[in-house]
């Protein structure tokens, strides 16, 4: 291949260099928070430990006293898991009709679907606050907080299933339709097996969505339906006493979505861009 | 034609959940704009129940209009957003043209660059402040005080000694000041999201057509010239994508400016509206229903772009 | 058995009519093929008889029963599609199991059922497949499988071969004639390929625009076009059309010759023209004309096809004589004249 050809020794050891040293910037912040977590608070803010000092875990065993970690954590995943879970089941119907029996407003609801998520939040902070205070006394409970992450990220759920499903050659739908398969028939033999992938990373990307969330989450619960989101901005200014147990916990919110998020990187392109990059 | 009716049904309880969704909250926010309402009055007991007999026309939008804060907090809205636009998309097409090759570790390098879009905001804006950023506590606070410390180790050394006596002692910046924590706010984003522009880069790179590339370089093409001329051209349309769902985003910011900024004066339309809400609910409607309208500048122009490819 | 009639079928999508209402019928045990340029409507006739497309008007009758309303599983047809649409997450083996499993049959009586199909269509090898792992010949057998062990009363083919490279093709072609002589079941082909059309089919009907042109056995369309689209569409290369004075002189709007029927000479003949292209294919030769005066309506152009092989070359005069006796004439609604 001629590209490969005119590449100069030089630029075959420099220029995967520079990527290394410009991923390891980039990664340092996260690194050095996990470092952190590792030292004790009086340690954390003394420089000749920077890189050097004996690592403890006393941040991670302190983290429910210093914090009631498990209680947001416990908190972050059941509300998480349930509007993942209410979103798809609210979004599989939906994306398939749309993918599969498309009408003439089909691209119109999509579009519309789609600018419910652009509404900036704040516009509507008041009456939400009042509505579920005053009105149905949902206010800080996990109730509130799943139904409204099903909200918001719901236009997402339903794109990107619709992407996935619109994959699925309409053919082989109605092939199943000649072999005497059922609607349900259709979804269960046919739909679920065949957009597995999509269905699971759309869950898998809607999940962190959930978890990150940081206007709703923050404004719509005081102790209840707390969540990490809540914890971390409760502690945002530590004055420097305790930046290793805040790093500890902070470690401990992040860490599993991080893991999670390396496993979706793929989709994430087609579920953030509405499938307009490919 | 009887098979639309499954169809139409199983389209139903989405479409009825985000349209009481939109409606209903975003109604209120209209009405509460046109009519006095505050939740605490002792002057004017009447205004702190909504009803019409307040209306006031656009008399909320005159107030905020006119309000300081808020042409403040629109011009720093577009300040961090316009800088977290322009840096993370030259940042991410740099990025992505640098490991759009094969090298060894290019997917660990992938992974570690990805990371930072994970982290959830309230993290991004607590590590930054605090364990980066502060002036004393902080990594910038101790790379300043290694500097400094060893610029007044050197002074007493032999040959050397004159020239670090010249050395000005360094200020470490305090970045939680009302300017500055602009600044703040634009890095940690900056660093959150440049890694989703790379990822959108990348996979439109390799989407590029080799032949046509093999084709210059049959041409003659320099790398500048296949750079400047197919690829950028060839990137055109997800950077217009990427600049777009980051405006979005990022009109919205939250939790970033109230972790770093609360209480020093900085804010952005968000944040005024939090502020507002705290008593003058009209105001903070009329706002709100602001930054609506510049919300959906932006949208009209995305939702053109991604319905163009929606259908095929 | 298998008789298929469409009592005046007509399908539009919204306000676009795509098929006029129509009549066909279909006897139990024929070989018909759909042939019409593309967006005439084949597909959609086809899927009309599938139940895969709902009417909007009209009434489609198998066997005597109206099956309007009936769902295409029922219809007891089985169809072949163009993209071969096996299901990619199973087994060949379980691909062809499954409208049998669908339909409830005992296991004993799937396995053997498969068994067969797999030794008739040279697949026992690969049952145990998945689709992905197969060639496009492949493939096409497993959907001829799967829509074999239904024991359908009628095969409904849509473009079952256009994705295969031409020597699968012929291949596949006789395959496909093969399972009729051997089943005897009522068969249904949309092709736009001709030489398809012309050697599987009993009867061919030809589409334009969602109307049927004509109706009949491959040599009727070919000696005796009903109208100049008919006589213009079936035969490769197409028939010479000549209009204005030429035609004249035969009482009629249009006449048609086909290439095959001009003979070639380059000292006389009837009319005069230049060679632009000469296509020499060894066992024939494909002859371009230009100059001919003749209003052909693609300027002057005339296309020959002789047997054999001819040394004329680019730029030689020569002298084209039709027969006569072949000759097509239409009138000005482009109707043939007896
Ligand atoms: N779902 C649909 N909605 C609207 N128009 C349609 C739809 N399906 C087909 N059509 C239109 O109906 C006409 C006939 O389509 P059809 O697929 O039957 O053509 P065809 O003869 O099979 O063509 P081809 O040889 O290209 O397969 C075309 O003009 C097509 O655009
Ligand atoms: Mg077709």
């Amino acid at each position: 291949m001629a590209i490969v050809a005119t590449t100069s020794r030089f630029s075959k050891i420099a220029w995967p260099t520079l990527a290394w040293v410009v991923a390891l910037i980039f990664f340092f912040p996260i690194f050095y928070m996990v470092l952190t977590s590792f030292k004790t608070d009086a340690d954390a803010v003394k420089p000749e430990f920077l890189f050097s000092f004996t690592p403890t875990l006393e941040n991670y065993a302190n983290m429910t006293e210093n914090y009631d970690y498990w209680r947001f954590a416990t908190n972050s995943v059941i509300t998480s898991v349930l509007a993942t879970l209410f979103a798809l089941a609210v979004g599989v119907p939906c994306a398939y009709a749309m993918a599969f029996n498309p009408s003439r407003a089909t691209k119109d609801v999509l579009m519309w679907m789609l600018s419910t998520k652009m509404l900036p939040a704040a516009a509507v902070l008041y009456p939400m606050t009042f509505l579920t205070k005053n009105v149905f006394g949902v206010f800080d409970t996990h109730f509130l907080v799943i139904l409204v992450l099903c909200l918001i990220n719901l236009p997402i759920v339903i794109w990107m299933l619709f992407t996935y499903f619109k994959d699925i050659p309409k053919d082989i739908i109605e092939a199943g339709k000649m072999d005497g398969l059922t609607t349900w028939g259709e979804v269960k033999e046919i739909l679920i097996p065949l957009a597995w992938g999509g269905i699971v990373s759309t869950a898998l990307l809607t999940f962190i969505f959930c978890w990150n969330e940081a206007y709703w989450t923050v404004r719509l619960t005081t102790i209840d339906a707390a969540t990490l989101s809540k914890l971390i901005e409760g502690n945002r200014a530590p004055e420097g006493l305790f930046f290793g147990r805040l790093s500890a916990v902070s470690t401990a919110a992040v860490g599993p979505i991080i893991v999670l998020g390396w496993f979706c990187q793929k989709q994430l392109v087609s579920g953030l861009t509405f499938g307009a990059v490919k | 034609m009887a098979n639309r009716t499954i169809p139409r049904l199983l389209q139903t309880p989405a479409v009825l959940l985000l349209l009481v969704w939109m409606l209903v909250p975003l109604g209120m926010t209209l009405f509460y704009s046109f009519i006095r309402y505050v939740l605490n009055s002792t002057v004017r007991p009447e205004w702190t129940t909504p009803s019409w007999s307040n209306w006031r026309g656009f008399g909320n939008y005159e107030f905020v209009l006119n309000s300081k804060d808020f042409l403040f907090a629109i011009k720093n809205s577009l300040f961090i957003v316009g800088s977290i636009l322009s840096l993370t998309v030259v940042l991410g097409v740099l990025i992505a043209v640098l490991i759009n090759r094969s090298f060894p570790g290019r997917g660990i390098v992938r992974v570690l660059l990805i990371s930072p879009f994970f982290v959830m905001p309230a993290v991004n804006a607590v590590l930054w402040i605090n364990m980066l950023l502060d002036p004393v506590l902080g990594l910038q606070g101790i790379a300043v005080g290694a500097i400094n410390d060893m610029a007044a180790g050197m002074q007493d050394a032999p040959l050397v000694g004159w020239f670090f006596n010249l050395w000005p002692v360094l200020e470490p910046i305090s970045f939680r000041a009302t300017q500055t924590s602009a600044i703040a706010v634009i890095m940690m984003v900056t660093w959150q999201w440049t890694p989703f522009a790379v990822l959108i880069f990348m996979t439109s790179l390799q989407s590029e057509d080799q032949q046509q590339k093999e084709a210059a370089v049959l041409d003659g093409a320099s790398r500048w010239s296949q750079f400047r001329f197919l690829t950028l051209p060839h990137l055109g349309r997800p950077m217009a994508i990427v600049v777009m769902i980051q405006a979005i985003f990022h009109l919205s910011l939250y939790a970033e400016i109230e972790i770093v900024s609360r209480g020093n004066g900085n804010k952005n339309l968000p944040y005024l509206i939090g502020e507002f809400t705290n008593n003058n609910i009209g105001a903070a409607s009329a706002t709100g229903i602001f930054a609506v309208i510049l919300a959906n500048i932006v949208a009209i122009f995305l939702l053109r772009a991604v319905g163009k490819t929606l259908m095929e | 058995m298998g008789s298929i009639v469409l009592d005046k079928v007509q399908k539009k999508f919204g306000d676009v009519e795509v098929i006029p209402p129509l009549d066909l019928e279909i006897n139990d045990g024929e070989f018909v093929v759909f042939v019409g340029p593309s967006g005439c409507g084949k597909s959609t006739l086809l899927r009309m008889i599938a139940g895969l497309e709902d009417l909007t008007a009209g009434k489609v009758n198998i066997d005597d029963n109206d099956v309007t309303e009936v769902s295409p599983a029922k219809r007891g047809l089985s169809m072949v599609f163009q993209s071969y649409a096996l299901y990619p997450h199973m087994t060949v083996r379980k691909n062809i199991a499954f409208p049998m499993r669908m339909a409830k049959v005992p296991q004993d009586v799937q396995d053997a059922k498969i068994e067969a199909a797999a030794k008739s269509l040279n697949l026992a090898d690969y049952l145990d497949r998945k689709p992905g792992q197969l060639s496009g010949g492949q493939r096409q057998r497993v959907a001829i499988g799967r829509a074999i062990v239904r024991e359908p009363s009628a095969f409904l083919f849509d473009e079952p071969l256009s994705n295969l490279d031409a020597a699968l093709r012929v291949g596949m072609r006789l395959e496909i004639m093969e399972l009729h002589t051997k089943l005897k079941t009522t068969m249904i082909y949309v092709t736009h390929d001709q030489v398809e059309a012309m050697t599987m089919a009993d009867k061919i009907v030809v589409l334009q625009a969602g109307v049927i042109e004509q109706v009949g056995s491959p040599l009727e369309l070919y000696h005796t076009p009903r109208n100049k689209f008919v006589a213009g569409f079936i035969g490769s290369p197409k028939m010479n059309l000549i209009e204005g004075e030429e035609a004249s002189k035969h009482d009629a709007t249009t006449i048609g010759i086909r290439p095959e029927h001009v003979s070639v000479s380059t000292t006389e003949g009837m009319w005069k023209g230049t060679v632009g292209v000469a296509e020499h294919l060894g066992s024939d030769t494909f002859i371009h004309v230009h100059n001919t005066g003749l209003d052909t309506g693609e300027g002057d152009l005339f296309t020959v096809r002789i047997s054999g092989d001819i040394a004329v070359s680019h730029g030689d005069t020569v002298y084209l004589t039709p027969q006569m006796d072949q000759l097509h004439k239409f009138d000005a609604q482009g109707l043939r004249i007896a």
